[in-house]
């Protein structure tokens, strides 16, 4: 089954997308900062097979971990979900090695559609 | 602080600088004259006087010739009528010598008259007095010479007095242009201090015209430089209060709008989480149709339906609050008019079909790329189709065209709906403005369509415009720029005929 880290720092958002990914076959880990989605992926062994990130978060932005991951060479695929979305922000999060960026609040069919192509 | 009368004391000191000199001048003048005539008068009585003394002292030297010589050839010399003609004699010179005065010409050809007479007397009266008679070659002589004595006198005198006249007039008339000087000296002094006055108002109006201009022109920040006469001078600093006054109004203004954008960008910002999450599960359940009952079933479909509803107000209250404050950002690239027109009229379709209406998609044959952000543009365009959607009737016929227009696309909209009134056009383009008249305004819509279409196509340097007839459909036009670097236009370009013909007479255009 295919295994999706959702990562989102309010837990409304965080369950919603959890209920509907499972509801879409997926199955589904969860983190609230970007220091647990660190954790979770550790040394990029046995990983998920695509994450899901809110760009902000506390502690650990979902930028900031993007840029770690990438840093460490951990290559799985990664969806930014970002709230201050302008023109020039899916070309900055594609520079720092984002696959996908949506705006939010997304629409559903275009988020599902973009993840299915990643995995 | 140096010296700056007020106007009014300007105006009062020239004025009575004026009036002094032209009083002096005048008075000056016509007392010099007043003088003249005076002297005039009194030299020629003078002179009048002296030349009847003359004739004086010439009757008196005849007696004095009949006293001694009598012309009776009986009568005998008279010593008594000679003495006395004698002293009409002496009182004719005395006071032919008090009218002389310092004139030593005329005090000279008396002397010689009182000479010659005393020579006379000597030489020819007294000897015939005695009973003598006198050589008459002497006689003759002596005698000639008191008579031409006396009238050397009389010319003198005669001269002396038509000398008077013409230094009389002379100094007339040298009086008369002194004054006439001097009334133009005083007119042109106060001509000078005059345009000192104006001279000295023109600078500080002109700036303060200049200042007036700018601010007017919206410069806030202008200040005039105060100068000038008092009056002006505070002109100048009443001038600059209302500059200042103006600035901070503006500037708090300024800020109260920053305000209102920060507040709608904040709060919209924190209602979209609330609502996706709302959508997402609304979207689950409808998603479960099985699990649920009918009721369960509608209740989960409404409430999708009002969060989409809710998160597309969201949104476009989000792309205002960022047009206003600026931070609204388009990436315009070229952009293929036809691909663009054809993607928003495919996710169109499902609500035209919906209220069996026609759409139509026309776009001009090679038509070259716009410089346009698709996103955005596609926004646009769903924008306006979604009011076509929304306000045409059932079975209504609505066109999507794309033509070229000089060096830009016209992108037009037009549907045969009922049509929006003269004095509501006005107001398409505000927001949160809803069409009034009866069926519309049960039409749902947050009015902020076509403030955001508006935004978003000036944002692309382009021009949006509405025009309707009531009962007969509406046209909304905007026009996008051609781009530079996109695939340029091939063949002979078609004529720009607007499509949707405007009818004459009542149709009314809004733009701005």
């Amino acid at each position: 089954m295919t295994r999706i880290l959702v990562a989102d720092d309010s837990e409304t958002v965080l369950l919603m997308l959890q209920r509907r990914l499972e509801m879409g076959g997926y199955e589904v880990l969860t983190a609230t900062d970007g220091q647990e989605v660190l954790d979770e992926i550790g040394a990029c062994e046995d990983v998920p097979d695509l994450i899901l990130l809110d760009a902000m978060m506390p502690r650990v932005s979902g930028v900031e971990a993007l840029r770690r991951l990438r840093e460490q060479g951990c290559e799985i695929p990664i969806v930014m979900i970002s709230a201050h979305l302008d023109a020039q922000e899916p070309e900055r999060m594609k520079a720092l090695g984002a696959d996908e960026t949506v705006p939010k609040p997304f629409d559903w069919d275009d988020l599902i559609g973009r993840i299915e192509e990643l995995v | 602080m140096r010296f700056n009368p007020s106007l009014t004391a300007r105006l009062r000191i020239g004025f009575v600088v004026l009036f002094a000199l032209l009083l002096a001048v005048s008075l000056l003048g016509v007392g010099r004259l007043f003088q003249i005539r005076v002297d005039f008068e009194d030299e020629t009585t003078r002179y009048f006087q002296l030349e009847l003394e003359a004739e004086r002292l010439r009757s008196g030297f005849i007696l004095e010739q009949a006293a001694v010589r009598p012309p009776a050839r009986a009568a005998r010399p008279s010593a008594s009528e000679l003495s006395q003609a004698a002293d009409g004699f002496a009182d004719a010179g005395a006071r032919a010598d008090e009218l002389t005065g310092d004139d030593t010409d005329l005090a000279t050809a008396l002397e010689r008259v009182i000479e010659t007479e005393e020579a006379w007397r000597e030489a020819v009266a007294s000897p015939l007095l005695r009973g003598q008679t006198p050589a008459g070659r002497v006689q003759a002589r002596l005698t000639m010479a008191v008579t031409s004595s006396v009238e050397q006198l009389a010319s003198a005198t005669a001269d002396a007095r038509e000398a008077v006249r013409g230094d009389a007039r002379d100094d007339t008339r040298n009086t008369t242009v002194l004054v006439i000087i001097g009334l133009v000296g005083a007119l042109l002094a106060a001509l000078i201090l005059f345009s000192g006055l104006i001279n000295s108002m023109r600078a500080p109006l002109a700036r303060l015209v200049d200042g007036a201009r700018r601010l007017a022109g919206g410069d806030l920040e202008t200040r005039v430089e105060v100068g000038g006469p008092v009056e002006i001078s505070a002109l100048g600093k009443a001038f600059n209060e209302m500059a200042s006054e103006l600035e901070r109004d503006a500037r708090e203004r300024d800020r109260i709008e920053r305000m209102k954008d920060d507040f709608v960008l904040t709060v919209s910002h924190e209602l979209r989480t609330p609502v996706t999450v709302v959508k997402g599960f609304a979207e689950m359940l409808t998603a479960q149709r099985r699990s649920l009952n009918t009721r369960q079933y509608e209740a989960a479909e409404v409430i999708a339906d009002s969060a989409g509803q809710l998160q597309k107000m969201i949104n476009d209250l989000l792309d205002l609050a960022r047009s206003d404050a600026g931070k609204l950002r388009i990436e315009p690239g070229p952009t293929s008019v036809r691909s663009l027109a054809q993607r928003v009229g495919r996710q169109m379709r499902p609500n035209f079909d919906e209220k069996d209406q026609k759409l139509t998609v026309s776009v001009e044959k090679d038509l070259p790329d716009v410089r346009a952000d698709p996103d955005r543009i596609g926004q646009v365009l769903s924008n306006l189709l979604t009011n076509a959607n929304k306000y045409a009737p059932e079975g209504a016929r609505v066109r999507l065209t794309a033509t070229r227009n000089g060096n830009a696309v016209e992108f037009a909209v037009s549907d045969n709906g009922p049509g929006l009134a003269g004095e509501e056009l006005e107001h398409v383009f505000e927001r949160f403005w809803r069409a009034q008249s009866g069926e519309a305004q049960e039409i749902g819509g947050t009015g902020l369509g076509l403030a955001i279409a508006k935004s978003l196509v000036e944002l692309h340097g382009g021009e949006i415009s509405a025009e309707s007839e009531l009962g007969s459909g509406a046209t909304f036009r905007f026009t996008l720029p051609i781009a530079r670097d996109g695939r340029p236009a091939k063949g002979t370009q078609k004529t720009t005929r607007k499509p949707g013909a405007t009818k004459s007479g009542t149709t009314q255009k809004a733009s701005r």
